[in-house]
């Protein structure tokens, strides 16, 4: 599974990140991140996710096979 | 149609190619990159996106905004990659017959961008330092990062 990062986040973690760890939804996905880099917390809480570059809410289902994104709060214009 | 380029923004030529004799009023937003933030001299800035993401997204906050509004034209771009002091990092165009519509669906496109697009401002000051900053803090108020608030 990787997870693309984006923006601060990248202050806390690679450009990607490849999960070998089967994670069921993507709540585990933020926990695990977490666990990675406990300093990330904060921004991971306001952050959003994406599936196949689609808002998914915490709950979202996970095959294995999708491109998560992490996505920080917008900030263009 | 490219809505997310690094491509510079012109302007000039983008406004021509939205004349259009229905209209009765255009408006244009042009947001530039100023020279001092948080106190202090900017270099430049430096903007990332989600690519395909904030591409689809744009042109679906474009009809969402046609649908509300009765326009004649929109145009909407944002630039990516470094922009400097005093070049356009994001345009929007609305043509409207009355300006009412214009203005609205100007605001509406501006602000859905500033708040829900998956692109990042990251400020280049010239004593060295950088920060990724003015986001969006609705989820201070909503607890929920996917709802917004539009004052």
């Amino acid at each position: 599974m990787k997870i693309k990062t984006y923006a601060i986040l990248k202050n806390y973690f690679p450009d990607v990140i490849d999960m070998v760890l089967e994670l069921k939804n993507i709540e585990q996905v933020k926990n695990q991140l977490e666990e990675i880099n406990p300093s990330a917390k904060e921004i991971l809480n306001l952050s959003r996710f994406a599936v196949d570059d689609t808002f998914v809410s915490l709950n979202h289902q996970l095959n294995g096979n999708e491109a998560i994104s992490v996505i920080p709060p917008s900030s263009g214009g | 149609m490219r809505y997310i380029s690094t491509n510079k923004i012109d302007l000039l030529a983008l406004s021509s190619i939205i004349e259009d004799e229905n209209a009765g009023a255009v408006v244009i937003f042009n947001g530039t990159v100023r020279k001092r933030s948080l106190g202090k001299e900017v270099s430049h800035l430096f903007y990332e996106a989600a690519e395909e993401m904030a591409d689809k997204m744009m042109n679906q906050i474009i009809v969402e905004a046609k649908e509300k509004w009765d326009l004649c034209q929109v145009l909407a771009f944002h630039r990516i990659g470094e922009v400097l002091i005093g070049e356009s990092a994001l345009l929007v165009i609305t043509a409207s017959i009355h300006r009412n519509e214009a203005y609205e669906a100007n605001r509406f496109i501006i602000e859905k961008i500033k708040h829900e697009l998956p692109l990042w401002k990251c400020e280049y000051f010239t004593d060295g330092e950088k920060k990724w900053g003015g986001n969006c803090n609705c989820q201070e108020i909503t607890k929920d990062p996917n709802v917004h608030i539009y004052s």
